[in-house]
C-alpha cells in the first residue's frame, strides 16, 4: 500500500491539472476585457455598475491565482526541501485571497443569480474564506503550525469550491436535467459546503491519527 | 497531499466534463446543413433585388397548407412536409403572377393559365436561379378556398423533386394575441420529433409548459421569468414572436414545430425584423441572451 501513495499523488495531481486547465479557460473568456461575453450575458443590467464590474474581473483574474496553492502548499516534500518557496507562495495566497479574491468574490455574491438563497450561500463563502485565511496566516505568524494546517485545509476546501461547483452542476445536469437556476442555487450550497464537511472530517482523522 | 486525494477522487467522477466554449456570436435562427435550407451564403441584399415581387401585399390571394414530398430519396435527411403559403397576386390576360414562402425561401413564380366555367389551371416557373427552384401547376376554381397542385424541382438530384399540396385560402394579419397554449406543444421533444426514423434519448430536448407560459408579443418579460427555464421552451417563446409576424423558419426544429401544431401559424415572410414592436424587441434580446446562456453553460464545466 505504501508504494501505491506516489503513484496516487500523481494521479491526483493530473486531474487536479485537468480541472485547473479547464478553471483557466473559463478566465480566458475574459480577455481581452469584454463585458458582453459568456456568463456576463445575463448579467447586463448590473455590468453598468463600476463596483461590480471592478469586482468582477477581479475576481474572475485573481481566484484562479489561489488555485495554484494546490500544487505546492500541501506537500510535505517541497516544504521540507523548500521552505522559502512555501513560505512565498503562502504569502501570495494569502494577500490574494484576503485583499483581492475574497472581498471581489463578497461584493458579486451580492448580486448572485437565483436570490436570497444563493446570494446568502456566495456572501457567506465569501466570508469564510477570508476568515479562514486570515486565521492560517495569523497561527503561522505566532508559529502555531498545527492550527496553521487546520486553517488552511478549510480555506483550500473553498478555495476548491470553484471546481467542485461546477462539477456538481455538470453532475447534476448530466443525471438530472434540472431547471437551469434550480440547479445554480443548489450548487451554490453544494459546491462548497460539502467541501468544508470532508475539510472538518480530514482533520479530525488525521489529527487522531496524529495522537496515536 | 493526502488531503488533495480524497477531493480528487470525488473529483475523479466528473472527469469527463466538457469545457465550456464561449460562444458570442449565436445567430438566431442557425440554418441546420440540411437538404432544403436556402443557400445560407447568399446576401439578403442581393435576394431583395433579385425578388421585389415577394414582398407581400393585402391584396394577395394567400393559400397555406402542407408542401408534401412525392418523389424523393429516402436516404437524404430530407423535410417531409413543410407548411407552404402560395400567394397569387395577379391572374391577367392568361398570366399567373405570385410568390410561395416555405421553409425559410420565399420565391416569385411567373406563368400562364387557363380559365373554363371558373377553373383556373396554371403552370407557373420561379425564377430558375436558386437552387431549389422549379415549376409549379395548379387548379383554383374562382370563388373556393381550396388550391390544388404539385410542384417539380428544376434540379433533378434534390433530395425532394415533386411535392403536392392541397391548400386552404386565408388572410395574413399579424396578431399579438396569438398564443401557444392550446397548441399542446409541452412534452415534444423538440430534437426527435423531427427525425421521422428511430430516436436518440441522448439528445432529447422536451419542451415544458413553461414553452406556452409567456406571450412574448404581449406581455414585457422580466428576468425573473426567464431565468430558471429551459433552453428549448426560452426558445419557442422567442420564435413565437417571429411567427405571429409570418416568419418562414430555416431551422428545422423550429419550423417542424410551428408547421405541425400551431394551426394560427402562416409562413410569409423571411425576413420579419422590421415589423417586431419594441416590447417584442426586448423581449427577443432577453430571451436571446438566457438562450445563447444555456446553449454555453447549461450541461457544461463552467460559466
Amino acid at each position: 500500500m505504501r508504494f501505491m501513495k506516489p503513484l496516487l499523488v500523481f494521479l491526483l495531481l493530473l486531474i487536479y491539472s485537468f480541472f485547473c486547465w479547464l478553471m483557466l479557460r473559463i478566465t480566458l473568456q475574459y480577455i481581452p476585457v469584454n463585458t458582453d461575453v459568456a456568463f456576463l450575458r445575463i448579467k447586463q443590467e448590473y455590468i453598468g455598475m463600476l463596483h461590480y464590474k471592478v469586482a468582477f474581473f477581479a475576481h474572475v483574474f485573481a481566484a484562479i491565482v489561489s488555485l495554484a496553492a494546490g500544487f505546492t502548499q500541501f506537500s510535505e516534500r517541497l516544504r521540507r526541501r523548500y521552505p522559502k518557496m512555501h513560505r512565498w507562495s503562502g504569502w501570495i495566497y494569502a494577500i490574494n485571497v484576503l485583499f483581492v479574491a475574497g472581498p471581489s468574490g463578497l461584493v458579486i455574491g451580492l448580486y448572485a443569480n437565483g436570490g436570497w438563497s444563493s446570494q446568502l450561500a456566495f456572501c457567506l463563502l465569501a466570508v469564510l474564506w477570508m476568515v479562514f485565511t486570515g486565521l492560517a496566516l495569523s497561527s503561522i505568524l505566532r508559529r502555531d503550525v498545527a492550527a496553521h494546517r487546520r486553517w488552511m485545509i478549510r480555506s483550500f476546501a473553498l478555495t476548491l469550491s470553484a471546481i467542485t461547483l461546477r462539477a456538481w452542476k455538470f453532475v447534476l445536469v448530466a443525471a438530472f436535467e434540472p431547471r437551469p437556476m434550480d440547479v445554480y442555487r443548489i450548487v451554490a450550497w453544494l459546491g462548497w459546503v460539502l467541501n468544508l464537511l470532508v475539510a472538518e472530517w480530514w482533520i479530525r482523522r488525521s489529527g487522531n491519527r496524529g495522537k496515536k | 497531499m493526502k488531503f488533495q486525494l480524497l477531493y480528487f477522487s470525488i473529483l475523479l467522477l466528473v472527469a469527463a466534463c466538457n469545457p465550456s466554449q464561449p460562444t458570442q456570436n449565436q445567430t438566431t435562427e442557425l440554418a441546420e446543413p440540411v437538404e432544403e435550407a436556402p443557400e445560407p451564403t447568399t446576401p439578403p441584399a442581393a435576394a431583395a433585388t433579385v425578388e421585389p415581387v415577394v414582398l407581400p401585399s393585402g391584396d394577395d390571394k394567400m393559400f397555406v397548407g402542407p408542401f408534401v414530398a412525392v418523389d424523393y430519396d429516402e436516404n437524404r435527411n430530407i423535410s417531409y412536409s413543410n407548411k407552404i403559403t402560395l400567394a397569387i397576386r395577379s391572374l391577367e390576360n392568361g398570366i399567373v403572377k405570385g410568390y410561395s414562402v416555405v421553409a425559410g425561401n420565399s420565391r416569385p413564380f411567373e406563368g400562364t393559365y387557363t380559365e373554363k366555367d371558373g377553373t383556373i389551371d396554371a403552370t407557373a416557373s420561379e425564377p430558375g436561379d436558386d437552387k431549389y427552384d422549379g415549376v409549379f401547376t395548379f387548379r383554383w376554381q374562382r370563388g373556393s378556398s381550396t388550391l390544388t397542385g404539385t410542384w417539380k424541382a428544376n434540379n433533378t438530384k434534390l433530395g425532394v423533386t415533386k411535392r403536392k399540396f392541397t391548400l386552404e385560402q386565408r388572410v395574413f394579419r399579424y396578431d399579438a394575441n396569438l398564443e401557444l397554449s392550446d397548441s399542446g406543444i409541452a412534452g415534444i421533444d423538440l430534437y426527435n420529433t423531427l427525425r421521422e426514423s428511430e430516436g436518440d434519448a441522448d439528445m432529447a430536448e422536451i419542451l415544458t409548459e413553461d414553452a406556452e407560459k409567456f406571450n412574448a408579443s404581449k406581455v414585457l418579460l422580466r428576468k425573473a421569468d426567464v431565468e430558471n427555464m429551459h433552453k428549448g421552451d426560452l426558445e419557442v417563446t422567442r420564435n413565437a414572436i417571429y411567427a405571429r409576424h409570418g416568419y418562414s423558419f430555416k431551422n428545422r426544429r423550429m419550423r417542424y414545430l410551428f408547421d405541425s401544431y400551431v394551426d394560427w401559424y402562416m409562413p410569409v415572410s423571411t425576413d420579419v425584423s422590421r415589423q417586431f414592436t419594441e416590447l417584442e424587441r426586448k423581449n427577443i434580446e432577453l430571451l436571446k441572451r438566457y438562450e445563447q446562456h444555456a446553449a454555453s453553460y447549461y450541461d457544461s464545466f463552467g460559466r
